[in-house]
Order: structure tokens, then sequence, then C-alpha cells
């Protein structure tokens, strides 16, 4: 009777436990946090080793196109990639399809190049506007954008984020169109990443790749699959394992410095989490069919 | 003439759209890019215009009509034109301010600062509820009822087993096998899904174009 109390009392179980439950799950982790080492899953390693053996002549555009509410998930990828490119000396050119993605591109920009500035020796240790990487901002709508930077990227972008004319930095010299840009990869938490495929790769056969939220990973597996996107990364694991590739690689290079990897720290977290929805659903299977069981 | 004008734009436009995706005669290009660059920007800059003023008249009606939440319209409209004035005329950021001065001694509200402290905030404070809710229905509803619903939950274990560094020393591998669903059956799937929907949106597209589908005019098909 008491057993089946407590079955009846588990289906029935307020749902202010359930988050109290997972309000700790996740918030313990992050205060104590247990070391996590992600292991680089394949399609990862084939954007991380696609940008590193990039041709230097050849230039990473990143394009921020998700939203403040996915920051925590798609905001370690961005300045992952950045780090990745300014560790091998690539130009960069950063812009958004999605006017959100402003603010959050400004802020990985901010953070990245403060690093490596901080730990700069030389000139040519240091990453400088409009030389090493540029911001093209926003511009709409899409089509325009995707189209026309196959043609001119002055021409879509005729003044940066800053107000700058375009034209006039010495960075625009080396990157006219997709030409000159080795990969451009789309941090994204909707369908834009099948438009970028859509319009950009398909008319100008510009090498694409993604970074998305875990829960629309699914979406974008025939495209990876098929050689329209090389490499993908997928949601916080995804952002931990380049994290750790890049991290790999500026030791290589010798810069040992102590920089946060915001996706790493995450994971601890996130397994937590993973592991507590289990057994939500664990436990609310076993109370299911011993209820059902006993109702028979 | 007030429907069959739009309905000759887009013949004409959606026509010229598509011939112009292969045709790579230079004067089609130019065109073509003029189409992108300008004609396309202006009738966005017109939107914008539309959806600010829409939204205003929105909220203006609401407080004046009094109805539900009227309150909460001020503080949309007050945030909206605090933001513009911002934007457009405070800068970025300190290291580049513009005409409008946006700091009071060490306290700077540029439009970064804006976006950085609140706007992110709020954004990622909606979007974490998810996990609240996603946990309630993964306790709760999450059964395996019958066969569909097991092999559903059966997926969803490994992947989510996958999904974590953890499932590696569960068997070294299950991340492989994870994978492998993700890459097989879930890419076979999601191609036949996409092969329809492409269909669908290439048939509702041509429809819009010869003028069958008239719904975009607003009151169906008269």
């Amino acid at each position: 009777m008491e057993k089946e109390n407590i079955l009846i009392r588990l289906q029935r179980i307020d749902r202010r436990w359930i988050y109290l439950v997972l309000w700790l799950v996740v918030m313990i982790p992050l205060i104590f946090p247990f070391k996590i080492q992600p292991q680089p899953t394949p399609s990862v390693e084939k954007l991380f080793n696609y940008i590193d053996t990039m041709p230097e002549n050849k230039a990473l555009a990143i394009s921020v196109d998700f939203t403040p509410d996915t920051r925590a998930e798609l905001q370690p990828m961005v300045v992952a990639l950045l780090r990745h490119a300014f560790a091998t000396q690539h130009r960069v050119g950063i812009l958004t399809v999605q006017v959100y993605g402003l603010g959050l591109a400004e802020e990985a920009i901010r953070q990245v190049t403060a690093e490596f500035n901080a730990n700069a020796n030389t000139r040519a240790d240091s990453v400088i506007y409009g030389e090493d990487y540029v911001f093209w901002g926003w511009t709409t709508p899409v089509l325009t954008v995707m189209l026309g930077m196959g043609e001119r990227i002055t021409n879509v972008f005729p003044i940066d984020y800053y107000g700058n004319r375009t034209e006039t930095l010495p960075i625009m010299q080396h990157i006219k169109n997709y030409d000159d840009i080795g990969i451009l990869v789309t941090i994204a938490a909707s369908a834009i990443p099948r438009s970028w495929i859509n319009y950009a790769q398909t008319q100008f056969g510009v090498n694409l790749s993604c970074g998305i939220t875990a829960v629309s990973a699914a979406d974008f597996y025939p495209y990876v699959n098929s050689g329209q996107f090389i490499g993908m990364l997928a949601g916080m694991k995804g952002a931990a394992e380049y994290e750790q590739l890049v991290r790999e690689r500026m030791v290589k290079n010798g810069m040992e410095w102590v920089l946060r990897n915001r996706g790493t720290e995450a994971m601890s977290s996130q397994t937590a989490a993973h592991l507590a929805i289990m057994a939500f659903i664990v436990i609310g299977n076993i109370a299911f069919f011993a209820t059902r069981r006993k109702r028979k | 003439m007030q429907r069959r004008i739009p309905l000759i734009i887009v013949l004409l436009t959606g026509i010229f759209g598509a011939v112009a995706f292969f045709v790579p005669y230079p004067a089609i290009r130019n065109a073509d890019e003029i189409m992108r660059n300008d004609v396309q920007r202006i009738i966005t800059a017109f939107s914008l215009v539309l959806g600010v003023g829409s939204i205003v008249q929105h909220h203006l009606l609401k407080i004046r009509r009094k109805a539900q939440f009227w309150p909460y319209s001020y503080i949309t409209i007050v945030a909206l034109v605090i933001t513009a004035i911002i934007g457009v005329f405070g800068g970025i950021d300190v290291t580049r301010p513009g005409v409008l001065p946006t700091r009071v001694g060490n306290f700077s509200f540029h439009i970064q600062t804006i976006y950085s402290n609140m706007m992110v905030p709020l954004a990622a404070t909606m979007f974490s509820l998810l996990a609240f809710f996603m946990s309630s229905a993964a306790y709760r509803a999450f059964r395996a009822r019958n066969l569909e619903a097991t092999l559903l939950l059966l997926a969803a274990f490994i992947l989510m087993l996958g999904a974590v560094p953890l499932g590696r020393f569960i068997h070294h591998r299950l991340p492989a096998f994870a994978e492998w669903i993700l890459a097989v059956p879930n890419t076979a799937s999601k191609r036949g899904i996409l092969f329809g929907v492409e269909l669908g949106i290439f048939a509702t597209s041509l429809k819009i174009i010869l003028g069958i589908e008239r719904g975009w005019l607003g009151g169906g098909g008269k």
C-alpha cells in the first residue's frame, strides 16, 4: 500500500520539485566544476583541420547569425574560431545577417583581440583592426548579402560596423569576394545556414561550415554528410571540443596563455543536467508502469 | 486595379529573379545586382518604417483603450524610443562615442552597454526557462507507451548519452553509435522531409508568381 502511495505520489509530483532539482544540478557544477575532457568528434576535427591548413592568403569569414538567447551555447564557438584564426595568422572578416548578432560579434571581437594584444610582444603578434580583421557589420536583406558578397564585399558593406569606409581598409585589398575566403562559418540557431548553402554556395561555390545549437544539429547532418558543410560544431559539446583543439594548437605555437574556455567550463553542468533528465525519464517510466500494472 | 498592379509586379519580378539566377548574360546580371543591392534595400527600409509605425500605433491604441496590461505598453514605447536614440546618436561604446553624450562619470549607457547588460540577460533568461519545461515534460510525458514511443525513447537516451563526455566511459563505442544514428537514419529521414518541403516551397512560389495564390494580398482570393 505504502509502495503504491510512493509511486502514485511520484506520478503526481509537483513540478516545482523537478525545477528545483534541475536548478541545483545546473548550479552546483557551475560553482564546483568537475573536470571533463571532451573528445573531439570527426565533424569538429574536420573543420579544425580545414582552417588549420588553409593557405595564409585565404581569410576566415564568421557570420554571427544567432540571437542572445542562445549565447551560452554559441558564443564560445565564435570566440574559439577567432582565436584559431588569429593564432594561425589568417585574416578574419566578421558579419551578421541577424541584427541581434551585432552586439554578440562585438563582444567576441573585443574579448579575443584584447587577449591577443595583451600578450603581444611585437607588431606581428598583435591583431590590428582593418589589417588583420574587419567587422563588416549587418545589412539586409539576407539575399543581398549572400549573393552580393560573391561579387564585391565592399558593395554589400560600403561602411563597416565602426563607420569606416570598407574600401579604405587595407584588409579589403585582400578580401574582395568569396574567392578570397577560405571558409565561411555561420553560427546560428535557425535555418540561416541552409540559406548560405542555397545562395552563397550554389551560386559561388564558397566553402561553408556551421556552428549550431545541439537541438538543431539533426537538421544539418544531411549537409555535413553531403560535404556541403565542411564539418560542424554542434552545441556546447562541439564548442568545447573546438576549444580543446584550439588550446592545443596555441600551446604548440608557444601561446601558453591562461584563457577562459566557456564551452569547456559549462560541460560539467551540461553533463549533470543531461543525466538528471535521463534520471527523470527513468523514474517517470518506472512510476508509470508500476501504477499501470497495479491498476490492471 | 488595386489588385492587378501588385500581381503584375510580382509576376515580373518573380520571373526576373528566377531567370537571373540561371542566365549569366551581363545585362541581366547588372539588372539583378541593381534589384538586389538597391531596390530590395529600399523596400526593406520602408518595411522598417512600417514595422516601427505599426508597433507604436498598436501600443498607443492599447494605452488609449486601457486594454489588458496597458501599462506595459508605456515600457515598450519608452524602451523603443530611448534605444533608438542612443543607437543612432550615442555611438557604439566608450572608445567610439557618438554626438550624444552617453556617459555620466564612470557610468556609460552606450548601445553595447544596453545590449550586453539588458538584452543578453533578458533573452538568456527567457530561453533558459525551456530547460525547466523540458525536464518537467521528460518526467511526465516521455513514456514508453508503445513500440514507436519506446524506439524514440531509446534513440533519445543513446543520443543524450553520446552528447555528454560520460557516454564514452559507459562504452567507448557509444558516442560513435550516437553519431551513426544522426548521420544515417536521421539523415535519410531528413532528406526525405527536405525533398517534400522544397517541392512544396517551389509549388507555392510558382502559385504566388502566377497569381494563383493571392493570400498575401489580404482578403483571400477575391
